[in-house]
Order: C-alpha cells, then sequence, then structure tokens
C-alpha cells in the first residue's frame, strides 16, 4: 500500500491491496469511458436508427450531416467562433496568470484579499456569475457578446485555475537561478527573457493548454453572456432539446478529435522539452 | 578526470573584458517591490473585480430591489428575502441540493482517495502514472453536454446496459432505476467530479516524504494505521480542495440534474435560472445571495484545513 | 629659482598600494529583529584563499551573499580593491559566486550557460563561443560541451559552474558550501582543484564551509564564525595550535577542553599520552571507547569529574600497551602544551 513496500518486496511481488485498488481503478476507468464508447460508436450508426441501441447498420451520414445547415445555425461556423475564443481566452489567461504568478512571490498589501477573490471567482455558481455580467451589461447600456461579455464570463473561470496553476509552477522555481543570472550581469529584463520564461515555459503552455480546454468546454457562464450568437457547447445544448439524432453524437466524436490533437500535440511539445533537460542518467 | 597540467591562465586568448566593464548595463535603482507586484497582479485583479465582484455586488443591490410584472425599481426592502425564507419550497430544494451534494462528496471522496492512492504508492513508474492520469482525463476533452446524453443510450430501458444484463440472464425486465432518477443524477455527478477529487488529492500525497511511511512501517504500523496515522492526515489540504471543488459544482449545477432527472428532481440554481428567464430579478439575486452565503460558509470551513500561505507562493 | 607644486595626490591608489582585496567594516545583517552578522570586521589580503568557517546559523553564509551582492547590508561597508561596492548590484561589484545547488540553467548547453554573462553583455556570437570553450577547457569540461546540465555528475556540474563563473574574470570568487554535495572521494579531489586554481589565478577565493578539515586543507586565512560575530582569524595552523576560546577548540576538533583553577585550558590529543600520573600535567579516569582510525587509535576517557577527554596516539604505541573501556587510565601531557583560553 505504500511506497516503502512496493520498493521493498521484490520486483513483481505486490501487496495485496495493489489488485484490490488496480481492480478499483479498473472499474472506474471502464465506467468513465462507458459513455465515451457509447458516443463513438453511435456516431457511425446508420441512416435508419436513432440515438440508442440497436445500431440500424454503420454510415457516416451524420457526420455529413453536421456540414449541413440545420434549424439552429451553421455548426463548423460555431465550431470556428468556439475555437477563436479558446484561443483568445487562452492567450489573455497565460499572460495575465503568468504575470500574477510573478506578482505573489512577494509579500505584497492586498495579496490576500486577490487570493480569496480569485477562490470565490472559481467557487460560486457559474450560472450566477453569467446572469451577474449580463446584469452588468444591462445596466451599463452594452450588448452581451462571445467576445465581449462571454469571453469575459470564462475570463473569472480560467484565470483562477491559471493562477493557482502558476503558483505551483512558480514555487518549484529555484531562486538561485535568478540569483545567478544577476551575478553574471543579467538586467531584470534579460532574466526575464533569457532565464525565468524558458524555464517555465513548458508548465506555461501547461496553463496555456488547460485554459483552452476549460473555455473550449465552457457552458455555465457563457449561456447567459453570449449574445445572439452560440458558441459550441451552447449550439450542441440547443440541438438537444429540440431534434434528437445521431448528429450530436457524431459532433461529439469530432470534437474529442480536435480536443485529442490539441491536447495531445501540446503534451507531446511539453515532453520533448522536458526530455531535453532532464537527467539521462543519476547525476 | 584529466591530470594534465592546466594552461597558464594568464596566456589564454580569451576576450579580455573590456576596461570599462563595470559600465552601466544595469540600473542601481530598483521599484519598490509591492508596486512591480501591483502590476504584475494588477490585470488579473483588475477582470476578478469588473467581471466578477461587481456582478456579485450588484446581485446583492438588486436582491433588494422592488419589482412587478413588468420590470425592476429600485429599492431597499427586503421582500424579496422574505419570499424565500417563508417558501417551504426553498427548504425542499435546498435539502435536495444538499442531499446530492452529501452523497456525491462522500462517493467522490471514498473513490478519490483509493484512485490517488493507487496511483502514487503503488505506481513505480513515473511514466505509467502520468500515462494513467491522462487516461482519466481523457473523457473530459469531450464536451459535459455530449457526455450528458450518452447516459440515454447507455442505461435506457433498451440501453445497452440492459440488453447486457438480460443477455447474461441476470435480470427478466431491464432495470428502470437507472435513468432519469436519483440514482442517474448522483452516477453523472460522480462520472463529472471524481477528477476534480482525484487530482488535489493526489496532490498532496505525492507531496508526502516517502521516508516518513518508511519510519512509520519501521515502528510497526499496520497498513490501516498508516493509512488513517499518516497518509489521510497529511493530505488534509488536497481533501479539502477537492471537497470544496465538488461541493460547490453540485451546488451549483442546474444542467445535470434536469438532464439525469427526466425534470422530476430540481436544484437551486436551476430554479433559479427559471426565475432569471423570467426576468425577476430580485426574487432570483435574493436566492443568488442566500446560495452564496450557504456556499461561502462550506467554503470557509473547509479552507480553515488549507494552510493558504503554503498555497500562496512564499 | 621657485619651488616646484607639489604634484596632486593620485586620486586613484594604485592596486599595488592597497594592501586588502576584501575588507568588511562593521557589517551587520538583520532579518526582522534577528541578528544574523553582528558588526563583524574583516581584511582579507590580496591572492588569499580565505575559509568562513562555522556551525549551521553563525551567519558565513549570510555574509558571504552580502559580500556577492544578493544580501542588502543593514549596516556597514563592503570595500573591494579599495572601492565601497555596499551598494552596488552584483555585477558592478567584481565578484562572482559559485552556488551551492550550482544553478546552472537547464534548459542552456554547458557552452551557453558558461558563455550567459558574455551574451549578456552583447558579445558576439562567435567571440563568446571562443572565449566559453577556452575556460571549459580550463575546468577539463571541454568535451561536455553540447550536454546539458541534467546529463552531468554533481562534480561535472560543479567545474561547468566554476568555469561560467571565472569567465566574468573576477576579482573575488565567492564559493558557498562547494564540496558539500559531493562524495567523499570527489571532495578532495576537487579541493586540489581549487587551491591549484586559486594560485594560478591569483585571485581572492572566498569558500564558506562548516567543515574544519575543509577550511584546514585550503585556506590560507581562516575564518572561525559563531553566532553572527567572528571568533579567529588566522591561519589553518595559527588555528588549530593557538584556539582563542572553548568554542573554537572543541569546534575545530582534536583538542580537550579542560577547566582548571586558573580558567580554562586546552590541550592537543595527539599530544597526549596514556601513563603514569607524575609530575606533569593529567586527569585521571576510566576508559570510555576505543576508537581504530587507521594510523592513530583515539581512546576516550571520562574523568572522576566527568569531563571527556582523548588521547589520540599512534597504533603502534597504542598496541604495544593496548587496553579496554572499563579500565582506568591517565591522560598525561607536557606543560609546555597546555595552551590557555579565553572565558568565552
Amino acid at each position: 500500500m505504500i511506497a516503502a513496500s512496493a520498493r521493498s518486496a521484490a520486483p513483481g511481488r505486490r501487496p495485496w491491496t495493489f489488485y484490490m485498488l488496480g481492480g478499483l481503478f479498473g472499474l472506474y476507468l471502464l465506467f468513465l469511458y462507458g459513455p465515451m464508447i457509447v458516443i463513438y460508436v453511435l456516431s457511425f450508426q446508420g441512416p435508419n436508427g436513432g440515438v440508442t441501441f440497436p445500431m440500424n447498420g454503420v454510415s457516416l451520414i451524420w457526420f455529413r450531416d453536421i456540414f449541413q445547415v440545420g434549424q439552429m445555425g451553421y455548426i463548423p461556423s460555431t465550431f470556428e467562433r468556439s475555437v477563436i475564443l479558446a484561443l483568445l481566452v487562452s492567450a489573455l489567461t497565460t499572460a495575465m496568470s503568468v504575470a500574477a504568478g510573478f506578482g505573489f512571490r512577494r509579500r505584497f498589501p492586498g495579496s490576500v484579499l486577490v487570493f480569496y477573490l480569485a477562490v470565490a471567482s472559481l467557487v460560486m455558481p457559474s450560472l450566477l456569475i453569467g446572469c451577474g455580467i449580463g446584469l452588468e451589461f444591462r445596466f451599463l447600456g452594452w450588448q452581451t457578446g462571445v467576445f465581449t461579455s462571454a469571453l469575459g464570463a470564462q475570463l473569472t473561470w480560467t484565470l483562477p485555475f491559471g493562477m493557482f496553476a502558476m503558483f505551483a509552477i512558480v514555487n518549484r522555481f529555484n531562486r538561485s537561478y535568478d540569483e545567478a543570472a544577476s551575478d553574471l550581469g543579467a538586467s531584470a529584463w534579460q532574466r526575464l527573457r533569457y532565464v525565468t520564461l524558458p524555464i517555465l515555459l513548458p508548465g506555461i503552455i501547461g496553463v496555456a493548454m488547460g485554459a483552452f480546454t476549460l473555455s473550449y468546454d465552457e457552458y455555465a457562464r457563457t449561456t447567459l453572456t453570449s449574445g445572439t450568437q452560440n458558441t459550441l457547447p451552447l449550439e450542441i445544448y440547443a440541438l438537444i432539446s429540440s431534434a434528437t439524432s445521431p448528429v450530436l453524437f457524431a459532433i461529439g466524436t469530432l470534437t474529442t478529435v480536435v480536443s485529442f490533437a490539441v491536447i495531445g500535440g501540446t503534451l507531446w511539445v511539453i515532453f520533448r522539452m522536458q526530455r531535453r533537460r532532464a537527467s539521462s542518467r543519476p547525476a | 578526470m584529466n591530470e594534465a597540467r592546466l594552461p597558464a591562465v594568464r596566456s589564454l586568448s580569451v576576450l579580455v573584458m573590456p576596461a570599462s566593464r563595470r559600465e552601466e548595463h544595469v540600473p542601481t535603482r530598483r521599484a519598490p517591490g509591492w508596486l512591480v507586484s501591483w502590476l504584475q497582479v494588477g490585470p488579473l485583479a483588475a477582470v476578478l473585480l469588473l467581471l466578477f465582484a461587481i456582478p456579485m455586488l450588484l446581485f446583492l443591490t438588486v436582491s433588494f430591489f422592488d419589482y412587478d410584472r413588468v420590470g425592476i425599481y429600485p429599492a431597499f426592502i427586503f421582500d424579496s428575502y422574505q419570499d424565500v425564507f417563508t417558501n417551504p419550497a426553498t427548504y425542499e430544494i435546498y435539502v435536495n441540493s444538499l442531499r446530492f451534494a452529501a452523497i456525491t462528496c462522500a462517493i467522490t471522496l471514498l473513490l478519490g482517495i483509493a484512485i490517488a492512492q493507487f496511483l502514487i504508492f503503488h505506481i513505480r513508474s513515473a511514466t505509467t502514472r502520468i500515462v494513467l492520469f491522462l487516461l482519466c482525463a481523457v473523457p473530459f476533452w469531450t464536451s459535459a453536454i455530449i457526455r450528458a446524453i450518452a447516459w440515454i443510450p447507455l442505461l435506457g430501458r433498451e440501453g445497452a446496459f440492459n440488453q447486457t444484463l438480460i443477455a447474461l440472464r441476470i435480470t427478466a425486465h431491464p432495470l428502470s432505476f437507472l435513468l432519469f432518477s436519483n440514482f442517474a443524477v448522483i452516477l453523472a455527478y460522480v462520472h463529472q467530479l471524481t477528477l476534480l477529487m482525484i487530482g488535489p488529492i493526489a496532490n498532496s500525497m505525492a507531496k508526502i516524504d516517502p521516508a516518513l511511511l518508511e519510519a512509520a512501517t519501521d515502528a510497526g504500523a499496520s497498513r490501516w494505521r498508516l493509512m488513517w496515522d499518516v497518509i489521510l492526515p497529511l493530505s488534509k489540504t488536497g481533501i479539502a480542495l477537492g471537497l470544496v471543488l465538488v461541493f460547490t459544482q453540485v451546488m451549483g449545477d442546474f444542467f445535470i440534474i434536469q438532464e439525469m432527472s427526466g425534470g422530476q428532481s430540481g436544484s437551486v440554481v436551476s430554479e433559479l435560472s427559471t426565475e432569471i428567464q423570467a426576468m425577476q430579478y430580485p426574487p432570483a439575486a435574493a436566492a443568488a445571495m442566500v446560495l452564496v452565503v450557504v456556499v461561502g460558509a462550506f467554503v470557509a470551513g473547509a479552507m480553515r484545513v488549507v494552510d493558504v500561505r503554503k498555497e500562496l507562493a512564499s | 629659482m621657485g619651488h616646484l607644486p607639489h604634484a596632486a595626490p593620485p586620486r586613484v591608489l594604485p592596486p599595488s598600494v592597497i594592501p586588502y582585496a576584501v575588507e568588511l567594516v562593521a557589517v551587520t545583517k538583520l532579518y526582522g529583529a534577528t541578528v544574523a552578522v553582528d558588526s563583524i570586521s574583516l581584511r582579507i589580503p590580496r591572492a588569499s584563499y580565505c575559509c568562513l568557517l562555522g556551525p549551521s546559523g553563525c551567519g558565513k553564509t549570510s555574509t558571504l551573499r552580502m559580500i556577492a551582492g544578493h544580501e542588502d547590508v543593514s549596516d556597514g561597508d563592503i570595500l573591494i580593491g579599495g572601492n565601497n561596492i555596499t551598494d552596488l548590484p552584483p555585477v558592478r561589484r567584481g565578484t562572482a559566486m559559485m552556488f551551492q545547488s550550482y544553478a546552472l540553467f537547464p534548459h542552456l548547453n554547458c557552452l551557453d550557460n558558461v558563455a550567459f554573462s558574455l551574451k549578456m553583455r552583447r558579445v558576439p556570437k562567435a567571440q563568446r563561443y571562443k572565449a566559453s570553450r577556452e575556460f571549459l577547457t580550463l575546468v577539463h569540461m571541454d568535451s561536455y560541451a553540447e550536454r546539458m546540465p541534467g546529463q552531468l555528475s554533481g562534480g561535472q556540474q560543479q567545474r561547468v559552474a566554476l568555469a561560467r563563473a571565472l569567465i566574468t574574470r573576477p576579482d573575488v570568487l565567492l564559493l558557498d558550501e562547494p564540496l558539500s554535495a559531493l562524495d567523499p572521494f570527489l571532495r578532495v579531489r576537487m579541493r586540489d582543484e581549487l587551491k591549484r586554481l586559486q594560485r594560478e589565478l591569483g585571485i581572492v577565493f572566498i569558500h564558506v564551509t562548516h567543515s574544519q578539515e575543509e577550511a584546514m586543507a585550503l585556506a590560507d586565512m581562516m575564518v572561525v564564525m559563531n553566532e553572527g560575530r567572528i571568533c579567529q582569524t588566522g591561519t589553518p595552523r595559527e588555528v588549530f595550535d593557538r584556539p582563542v576560546s572553548p568554542f573554537i577548540a572543541r569546534f575545530i576538533g582534536g583538542h580537550n577542553v579542560l577547566q582548571t583553577p586558573v580558567g580554562p585550558i586546552a590541550v592537543r590529543a595527539d599530544r597526549c599520552r596514556l601513563a603514569a600520573a607524575a609530575e606533569e600535567p593529567h586527569v585521571s579516569g576510566r576508559v570510555a571507547a576505543v576508537e581504530y582510525q587507521g594510523a592513530l587509535v583515539r581512546v576516550s576517557l571520562v574523568t572522576e569529574l566527568g569531563d571527556e577527554v582523548s588521547a589520540l596516539l599512534p597504533d603502534t604505541v597504542f598496541y604495544a600497551q593496548p587496553i579496554q573501556p572499563g579500565d582506568p587510565a591517565t591522560l598525561v601531557w607536557s606543560l609546555h602544551d597546555t595552551h590557555r583560553l579565553s572565558e568565552a
């Protein structure tokens, strides 16, 4: 059950708790992936099939349907909107979180307040925040829109995540690097550009990717702040209530593929970076 | 190590620093630390203030307003709050939501501890651990909404699960409680939120010095004792964070409960959203404030366990 | 015939006239209310190897970091080469620091690490790489130029860190416990390297350590610190032969500290013998332990008053007349080896 017994036992001999916990983990994975498999399988549903089993033949017709103009709108354009929004949110979140992460390296007046503000923003019910922002815009006489109020609403969700992630990342950063750099003649800007940011880069990329995913999937805060246009999650929600066809599953499969590509690609980049720097043999 | 003689240093054809090497390249004055920090934290703080704090304050203000079918009017009355507290439906809804929250917290906590324990203490190779973590995270790369509707073909009367049970002759009739029931709601919550528990707890467990565990075993601790007396107390922070995340997600949910209960159950926020749709802002705001207080109380309680200073950088 | 006007006195003294490379004048460091360094003054001659020695928390690392400029001075002045550098940033002091963790930039290979300071001064790539290779050769790491720090052993990382520091042509090299992370065998070899480098370069090395063996082996000038103050300065031989206080005698090791009617005294353990009590100074007691150390055998006694003393005997002498723990024995030494200590 503990690292010690894992280490001290001969390789191959595991305590019984390993099998018990391992079995539990296996069951959990099965449980996690159950609905996923359903989605992937049903997206290939035959032309006459419905949203449940049994499969009435196999076809790609629902994938093709995605590209038809439907009752709610045109899926590819919604998708595009979601992606652009996610990119914007990711860029803004990364920039502001990284800066804030550096800012919190010292104690400064108001630091605790900002900390709790971020915590509050994270735990408050998303719908409330969306509604609140909608109200705020109404009082100011501004129109809500995807790239204004929805963007802002999503930021209230991604910024706390980004900030806390940066805390962990910056904490691991050895102060000696800063001192060595200034010892060797680097100015504050040079330190940032040549030492601090490059060393933290894998973590920062992780934050960017995390923010992208959070935005891309975000529903609750976006729903009351997106104005007249929809992001992909909102579009899907609308489709659920109106049409129930396997198109939804096809969309699910496709978006998963997109997520895989984005996240998989990012992870591969980070992995490559870490391998270059990590020890290839014990010191 | 090469034992060859050191080259005479003075004859090195090394670039000699220009005599003016101590010339200005760096300014000697530095801006005060707190100012730099303010500039760095500023943008983030500004966004949170403008887009979170102010809307919340707006809610607070509006909750005291007067309203009728036509619109809302600035005032300072407690009518909306009175309505909230005297309406028996409020308590019913809260009890319902809190019940769901408690059950979900309990299940996800157990699962979270078990899985985090497995991943951190039983998996020896760091690569395998990362791969397994990723496996847990991959389903979340598909939208939550789509995942929610995937339950229907899986758990419905004619769904795959029931058909399998019947085929294996475990039951004769399809189980109807699997979907559109409290069971289904909890199932969906656990599916969605366990990862939020695994993350912080695994993070806390990973910080435990393995030497502590070895020392405890040497002193005669059984596996149970080790769990209760060493691992769990040292993972307090992770557990508290996990509980906060799961609790607030359940209390703030309006989608899963609606879909999975088939409309039979309501949550605090789903009720809220109805009022919001109807543009009845003051009662919605009052109800929202009450929810904020409830959630805030829980979070404040849980935060006592978390060492804020340690979580902050420095 | 008139007077020749007096030549104006030179504004800057030529280096050969300035006797001390590094001078600390009443330097104090406060962390809040805690006094880490208490108004210390020190003068380090040119081209000397200076070791700051003391137990954990004595202020030696704080002192080093103040000289480096990584720690602000609460009070006092620091002069390098006659110039008051107390308020200058690290890069303008003429110092370079070797960190305990080496702090090699993990994202740059060895060549780029060593060339870093030149890159900060915008030296063109070809020139700085050439210089970098020369310094890597100096520390025998030229074949590792393309490697990343994560691929090097501790000893190798240290040599690269050394090259990186030396390329800035410092007047003073500051070393923060450089040998602590190395295994004992490597430690001794690196000691030789450091000493040799210092002599070749002819600059001041200031080396912080908590190991008296290391300090004695390396230092031209040893500075023993405790609780923020300097207890004794001198050559290793001076400090070992004539410690000033009971603390130093105990810390430096190899001494017996005894209370006498005229005050505390110290006697080197290797100047003690086991013999019958006679006219010479002696203490009696029981043998507590016998420790074989190879060329020497350490016999520790507990005296009648309960003090612990020990004698370091050549092995031949011990085995001529071996004794056991529990046996009564008397420690004897000659009057001329008695060294008076101050009270503190």
